[in-house]
């Protein structure tokens, strides 16, 4: 019975809390996270979305309670306001650094066609420096996808970013989804992306005010609220 | 209105009157006991404070060490405040221990400064230990600069023998022109040192209790406030 | 099998000298003080061998300052530094990319102080290049020890460059007197330095700070 609730879960919180010094941020978030699903964390500014989803990428190690990743480093991947460009770098440098920082033997072609799926072709040898806002996210989103990750941690990757990269973004996490990977979203356009999600964690009140699926999520709190 | 006339003594309070009421004993020895040095004549009583001064400056840098060390252990803030506060009066210590050494150099050596291994390692210690406050005022983020005072806390005592060691060889090249620094102590000397060292001992517990004190409360209410 | 350290280490060159400001900030600093240095002797006179392998040493020190936080500054940018601590593998290997960008940086540095001590300070006698050089390297390696261990720690703070070299400076006293000992020694006729003794105290401490920056540095680092 435990075993079989258990098959497929790639990440698994149990009771975690956390303290800023003496402040509480949260307590006592359990969750578990199957292959193939979205979960959405949500709440107001300040409720600790960010400082959850470093918890679960392993960047923090929670005050109290345990993370259980059953993804090994190399196939788990973060997406957050932060690219992880290096500037000076042209987007095949960069490419080829986190290749050869993940163990990853890949190909001058390989990279290349990466960085035409994320839009940046003629791009490829321009320094990272000289790109835009919206250039440099997708750049980053193919840092993401060279990993191939089992494990996907989005912080608010959107930010920034202009409608048609949006929109790639969104196909990536789909087509990521179907292929197994899991993944955990901080979204603040919750509205827009609440379809594209299984499962929800409303952040309010340093507690989990709300943990289930979506559809329950949108009856439950927010026509609720409306 | 209701006045609690009834004294309570802290544990800090109490070092700290044993601490003030050993050190007025102390004086007892110092001026009466110990007898007047040939050659120096009453500039030789600076010694009494000089050196458990000098040793009670190295006992705090070994507990900012000690405690440093429990911090990234354990990462409980009251190791960090322990640390802090010895580094605080250590640096004080050191200070005296500078200034006592260098009027002591003036009169017997001729010169305010020497490079005497023992001046030097106060006096670079002195320099780690200043720089280890500066850089706990100069970084916002108050975990990281706790962590980071840990690491310095732990390196900078780690250094401190090779620091002597480094002092001693460099003054080889030049000769050694003074002997070493006490020689054969009379008796009644060493009585009255070893009075002086047990008496401020006392103080710098005291004080240091106090220090802590005070700095885990001040962290109280500030969390208070942000709450 | 690939040496990761290695990739972090070209990677760090790679841009320090894409925009070149990393290397020529500390080589003109550092040329600098050599000059002023030789305004401190009367025209005419000899700067001792002691007091050139002072200056010499004075100016890499200030180099290790401006070359580390170069280096650390390069991972604030976009917070690399994040995704370094997300990768798969030790946090520790960021402490040793650091250390040999930065031994390659201070070698670079040196290159040019060494004929401007030779041309400003008139030091034209070397006693044993290899054995120099040798000790220069040895030296060199307790510095980078450091300078990678606590470079780390002011960045993002405004004032990093004087509040490292605050913190950096007293720490460096052992190893600096070896240097400057033994370039008495190499500047000079080849005498009066015990040569075996500071070897000794500069492998001693470049142990010491090995250990210590392999335990600690992910204290230093690893914080979020």
């Amino acid at each position: 019975m435990y075993e079989k609730e258990d098959q497929g879960v790639l990440l698994e919180l149990k009771k975690v809390s956390h303290f800023f010094d003496q402040r509480l941020v949260f307590r006592d978030i359990s969750l578990k996270l199957k292959k193939g699903s979205v979960l959405i964390l949500a709440g107001p500014n300040g409720a600790g979305k960010t400082t959850l989803i470093n918890i679960m990428s392993g960047l923090i190690s929670p005050a109290s309670g345990s993370v259980l990743a059953r993804v090994p480093c190399e196939k788990r991947a973060f997406l957050g306001h932060y690219t992880f460009n290096y500037p000076g770098l042209s987007a095949l440098e960069n490419l080829r650094f986190w290749a050869g920082i993940y163990g990853l033997s890949k190909s001058e072609e390989d990279l290349t066609d990466l960085l035409v799926l994320v839009g940046l072709k003629g791009f490829v040898h321009e320094k990272a420096r000289t790109y835009s806002r919206g250039m440099a996210q997708r750049l980053s989103l193919a840092r993401v996808l060279m990993l191939d990750p089992e494990l996907m941690f989005l912080d608010e990757p959107a930010t920034g970013m202009d409608a048609r990269s949006r929109e790639m973004l969104r196909e990536q996490i789909r087509s990521a989804r179907q292929r197994g990977a899991g993944i955990v979203w901080v979204s603040h356009t919750l509205e827009e992306d609440l379809n594209q999600a299984d499962m929800v964690l409303y952040l309010q009140n340093k507690k989990a005010a709300f943990m289930g699926p979506a559809t329950e999520f949108r009856t439950e709190v927010l026509e609720a609220a409306q | 209105m209701n006045v609690n006339n009834s004294i309570t003594l802290s544990p800090a309070g109490a070092l700290a009157l044993a601490g003030g009421l050993s050190l007025a004993l102390a004086q007892y020895f110092i001026w009466i006991y110990a007898p007047v040095e040939a050659t120096m004549g009453l500039v030789q009583k600076i010694f009494y404070l000089h050196l458990p001064v000098a040793w009670w400056g190295l006992i705090c840098f070994f507990i900012v060490f000690c405690a440093s060390i429990g911090f990234l252990l354990r990462r409980s803030p009251g190791m960090d405040q322990l640390a802090v506060s010895a580094a605080e009066i250590g640096l004080l210590y050191s200070t005296l221990a500078l200034a006592t050494g260098s009027l002591w150099a003036r009169v017997s050596w001729n010169t305010w400064w020497t490079w005497d291994p023992r001046l030097s390692t106060a006096l670079i210690m002195w320099f780690i230990y200043a720089g280890y406050l500066v850089l706990r005022q100069s970084i916002e983020n108050r975990r990281k600069m706790r962590m980071v005072a840990a690491v310095l806390g732990v390196v900078a005592f780690l250094n401190v023998p090779l620091v002597f060691l480094s002092a001693r060889m460099w003054r080889s090249i030049h000769p050694a022109v003074f002997a070493a620094e006490e020689g054969g102590l009379e008796p009644e000397m060493l009585i009255t040192v070893i009075v002086c060292v047990a008496a401020l001992g006392l103080l710098t517990a005291g004080l240091l209790l106090f220090r802590f004190r005070q700095r885990n409360m001040q962290d109280r209410v500030r969390d208070l406030y942000i709450q | 099998m690939r040496i990761k350290a290695l990739d972090l280490m070209a990677k760090d060159l790679r841009l320090v000298f894409s925009d070149g400001a990393g290397i020529v900030q500390p080589v003109l600093l550092g040329l600098i003080l050599v000059f002023v240095f030789s305004l401190s002797t009367p025209v005419g006179e000899e700067v001792s061998a002691q007091a050139a392998a002072a200056i010499f040493w004075l100016a890499t020190s200030f180099a290790v300052i401006l070359v580390f936080n170069t280096l650390y500054s390069l991972e604030g940018a976009n917070q690399a530094r994040i995704g370094l601590l997300l990768a798969p593998i030790p946090v520790q290997y960021i402490w040793i990319g650091k250390a040999l960008s930065g031994l390659v940086l201070l070698l670079a540095a040196q290159l040019f102080f060494l004929p401007a001590i030779v041309v400003f300070l008139g030091q034209d006698e070397m006693h044993s290049w290899p054995a120099a050089l040798g000790s220069i390297m040895l030296v060199n390696w307790g510095l980078v020890a450091v300078g990678s261990l606590l470079g780390a720690m002011s960045q993002g703070h405004s004032a990093r460059d004087s509040l490292l070299s605050v913190v950096v400076f007293p720490l460096l006293v052992p190893v600096l007197l070896a240097g400057i000992s033994m370039g008495a020694y190499f500047f000079g006729d080849g005498s009066g330095e015990d040569l075996g003794g500071w070897l000794g105290l500069v492998l001693a401490f470049n142990a010491l700070f090995t250990g210590a920056a392999l335990l600690l540095f992910p204290f230093i680092y690893g914080e979020y």
